[in-house]
């Protein structure tokens, strides 16, 4: 909590058995952004360097995610009943539920990454990864920054992180193009390409999660809403 | 308490406080004894006052009693003359006190940001209630009688009046205290006067008690020979003149009592019962009408 | 801001206020109590008063019906404009003032006499009625507070006899039969349970089809759930007013936040 700008947060809850529990709410999300993020890195390490080990990771840290998931359910349900939140609180409580619902997403659609990264069609293909590979960097990225917004209540990194998801729409719309047309080149090529089509739009999930998280977090932090709206990149016409 | 006694009610909690706790139980059950004997110490001497005057008045107590005056020595008679006496100057009193109390008192209770004036006419009353009656007694005398040239009816119940007016004016003012500002606030912002909060709301809360101070009052001025003694005189002759001099019960008890004759003593002894039983009625009926009417109720 | 937050009212912006306070200051003797107040009341909507205690809410509710003329040293200054006039000048009649702007307090205040006659009192101070007009009267707010299946065959029974949530709907009732424009709630159902509290809180919500209410409570999912706007106030100023939701979701006010949040130590 140093990065408190807009609404500072110094003074404490009178009742302190309340402050724990938020306390223990946004260590719950942190927790899960951690690991959703260290998902999301091992399937792309996964997909890029055909690498084993991380393609299991991911799939096995699944379980673990809905626990936590679970676990800030009953925590903000708990809140909810017994301590009536409001204003920030209320904000910040029921950000911590969606985001629990978009991080344990997130967390799946790594799983699904992960789990095509091994196939056989992938290992043998002759298709270059660069465009999936810088795809999956800027997500990455993104993610992580996201998760900082999320663990440090910033706003304005919020809002930066929400506006480049457009670079992901661009890539996602020129890789499909690039994918598309090695089929058209090559039926033999269908296989393979499907499987990398897929993969990207589970990275390109992610990012339009990571942009909800952000929302969320720029919602819980100043009570405005970003326009609903966002800058699109990359589009099929 | 030592830490060490801490410790060692912590092994048994029951135990806690060892001696002290035994200390505390010995002079709880000495002071409960101390209040009992007190409470039938007064318990015996008002029964014994009661019997004394029971058995000692209702042996001259009959129907001449309250039928004929008082006459000479030896010759009968009776106390009628007495008895109408000391209630016509006590309803009198009452009826000339009650409403100049009540008025002081709602004056003091109502209008209580008159500050220094309050202050005053609160000392000054409550100077009225202990100034000793003998001396009320004597003022009437200086005023009214003097004057005058002769005692009356008049002056024994202007003397009776004085003593009741500061006892109402406590009662009330007391009673209005008691009437919650909430109630009152919320008459004024129905947008009701001044004057129509008081009456209709404050005075009907508070007039089972000022009812039962003007009960009590009448009680206490009922009894009282002192003042009398100055201003009413007495008279053995029948008379409901207010012009003239009064019989009245308590002056007859205090003629008759110290007098040399039997039958005087006797119907002194009577007329100390009369007066008994008809304070304690009133005491009681009081007590009975503030427990029914005492609370806000309609 | 957010034009998108969930105000589904009927926009009453155009509507004049019932009560336009400007420039409000007000002492208790030497004690400066209220600074600088400025505030409307909608006409027809619910302005709740919420903060901590002393914050003076309970003092401005009380300026507006000259509640405070009852007591020496209390003096206020500034406009409290209702109805074209300066309530506070010296020309008001505080009498008829308070029949158009009534009351009701935070302990159920019954007067020491019947149901009816509760209900009565204030009407005869101000109207001249037929008894049977008072009878229909005293049945219609009896009937709008939801007491007469309760109270029809007692009427002449005391009020004094009535439960604590019964008591105050009388009260109610009886601030409404001399059809005041306004109704001041001072912590209306502080001293009530829970169930007495649902039903007054439901009542307040119909009774703002008619009348411009302002309540001030310590309760504030109370103002949550009653009021339309909700006003702040702290050591005696007001810190900022809104919507009720916008008051709930999200303050502008650091105090306001804090305060609302439970952070004031």
């Amino acid at each position: 909590m140093t990065k408190d700008v807009m609404m500072p947060q110094e003074s404490m809850h009178t009742v302190q058995s309340y402050e724990q529990e938020l306390e223990q709410l946004r260590s719950l999300i942190n927790k899960m952004g951690g690991m959703v993020e260290r998902q999301v890195a091992q399937a792309i390490t996964a997909v890029v360097e055909h690498d084993e080990v991380a393609a299991l990771d991911a799939p096995e840290m699944d379980p673990h995610v809905d626990e936590l998931e679970r676990q800030t359910e009953a925590l903000v349900i708990r809140l909810l009943a017994l301590r009536a939140p409001m204003a920030g609180d209320l904000r910040e409580v029921v950000a911590a539920l969606k985001m629990s619902g978009d991080l344990e997403r997130i967390g799946d659609c790594a799983a699904s990454i992960a789990r095509r990264a091994m196939r056989n069609e992938l290992l043998s293909c002759p298709i270059s990864l660069t465009g999936l590979h810088s795809m999956g960097r800027l997500v990455q990225e993104n993610l992580r920054r996201t998760i900082d917004a999320m663990d440090q209540r910033d706003p304005e990194l919020a809002r930066i992180v929400w506006q480049s998801d457009t670079a992901v729409d661009e890539l996602y719309v020129s890789l499909f193009r690039e994918l598309v047309t090695y089929m058209m080149e090559d039926p033999r090529n269908i296989g393979p390409c499907t499987h990398l089509l897929f993969i990207a739009k589970n990275l390109e999930r992610i990012g339009d999660h990571a942009t909800n998280i952000s929302e969320r977090v720029y919602y819980s932090v100043t009570g405005s809403i970003l326009p609903i709206i966002r800058p699109r990149g990359g589009t099929f016409d | 308490m030592s830490a060490q006694k801490v410790q060692a009610g912590a092994t048994d909690g029951w135990q806690r406080g060892g001696a002290q706790a035994v200390r505390r139980r010995i002079v709880e059950r000495l002071v409960n004894v101390a209040c009992s004997i007190a409470t039938v110490v007064v318990l015996f001497l008002l029964f014994s006052i009661l019997w004394t005057l029971v058995t000692r008045g209702a042996a001259g107590l009959s129907l001449s009693t309250f039928l004929h005056s008082t006459a000479a020595p030896g010759s009968g008679g009776g106390l009628a003359n007495a008895i109408v006496g000391s209630c016509e100057q006590t309803l009198l009193a009452a009826l000339l006190g009650t409403p100049v109390g009540m008025l002081t008192g709602i004056y003091l209770s109502e209008f209580s940001h008159d500050g220094k004036i309050v202050s005053f006419v609160r000392f000054v009353s409550d100077m009225m209630l202990s100034v000793p009656s003998i001396l009320v007694g004597l003022f009437v005398y200086l005023v009214v009688v003097e004057p005058a040239g002769h005692f009356s009816g008049m002056a024994g119940t202007l003397a009776l009046a004085i003593l009741f007016i500061p006892i109402v004016v406590r009662t009330t003012e007391d009673m209005l205290h008691l009437v919650p500002r909430a109630m009152r606030e919320a008459a004024y912002a129905l947008g009701a006067p001044g004057w129509r909060v008081i009456v209709s709301i404050c005075l009907r809360a508070a007039r089972g008690g000022i009812m039962t101070g003007i009960l009590l009052a009448l009680a206490r001025i009922s009894g009282e020979t002192a003042p009398l003694l100055f201003t009413s005189l007495g008279n053995l002759n029948w008379s409901t003149n207010l012009n003239a001099p009064m019989a009245s019960l308590p002056v007859t008890i205090y003629q008759y009592a110290g007098s040399a004759y039997d039958d005087w003593v006797q119907m002194a002894w009577t007329g100390a019962l009369l007066i008994t039983v008809a304070v304690l009625a009133t005491n009681i009926f009081a007590r009975w009408w503030l427990s029914r009417n005492g609370t806000a109720s309609s | 801001m957010n034009t998108v937050l969930m105000d589904n009212r009927p926009a009453q912006a155009q509507m004049a206020p019932a009560i336009a306070i400007r420039n409000l200051d007000f002492w208790y003797g030497e004690n400066h109590a209220l600074r600088g107040i400025s505030l409307d009341f909608p006409t027809r909507q619910v302005t709740g008063m919420i903060g901590p205690s002393g914050c003076g809410k309970s003092t401005l509710l009380r300026i507006l019906n000259r509640m405070y003329d009852l007591y020496p040293g209390q003096r206020a200054m500034g406009e409290v404009l209702f109805d074209g006039r300066n309530i506070l000048s010296p020309g008001i009649d505080v009498n008829v003032l308070r029949s158009r702007i009534g009351m009701v307090f935070q302990k159920p205040t019954p007067f020491p006499m019947s149901i009816y006659d509760n209900i009565a009192f204030g009407m005869r101070l101000h109207e001249r009625l037929s008894r049977a007009e008072m009878d229909q009267r005293v049945e219609n707010v009896l009937r709008r507070v939801a007491l007469w299946g309760e109270v029809k065959d007692r009427l002449n029974a005391s009020a004094a006899a009535l439960s604590g949530g019964q008591q105050q709907r009388l009260c109610i009732a009886r601030t409404i039969a001399t059809r005041p424009e306004i109704i001041l709630l001072d912590e209306p159902t502080s001293a009530l349970d829970p169930i007495s509290t649902a039903r007054i809180e439901e009542l307040l919500d119909e009774l703002k089809q008619e009348f411009s209410i302002a309540i001030v409570t310590h309760n504030l999912q109370q103002a949550a759930r009653c009021a339309d706007r909700v006003a702040f106030f702290y050591m005696g100023e007001l810190v900022e007013v809104d919507t009720a939701d916008k008051m709930f979701t999200a303050p502008h006010e650091k105090r306001t936040q804090d305060y609302i949040t439970g952070r004031f130590g």
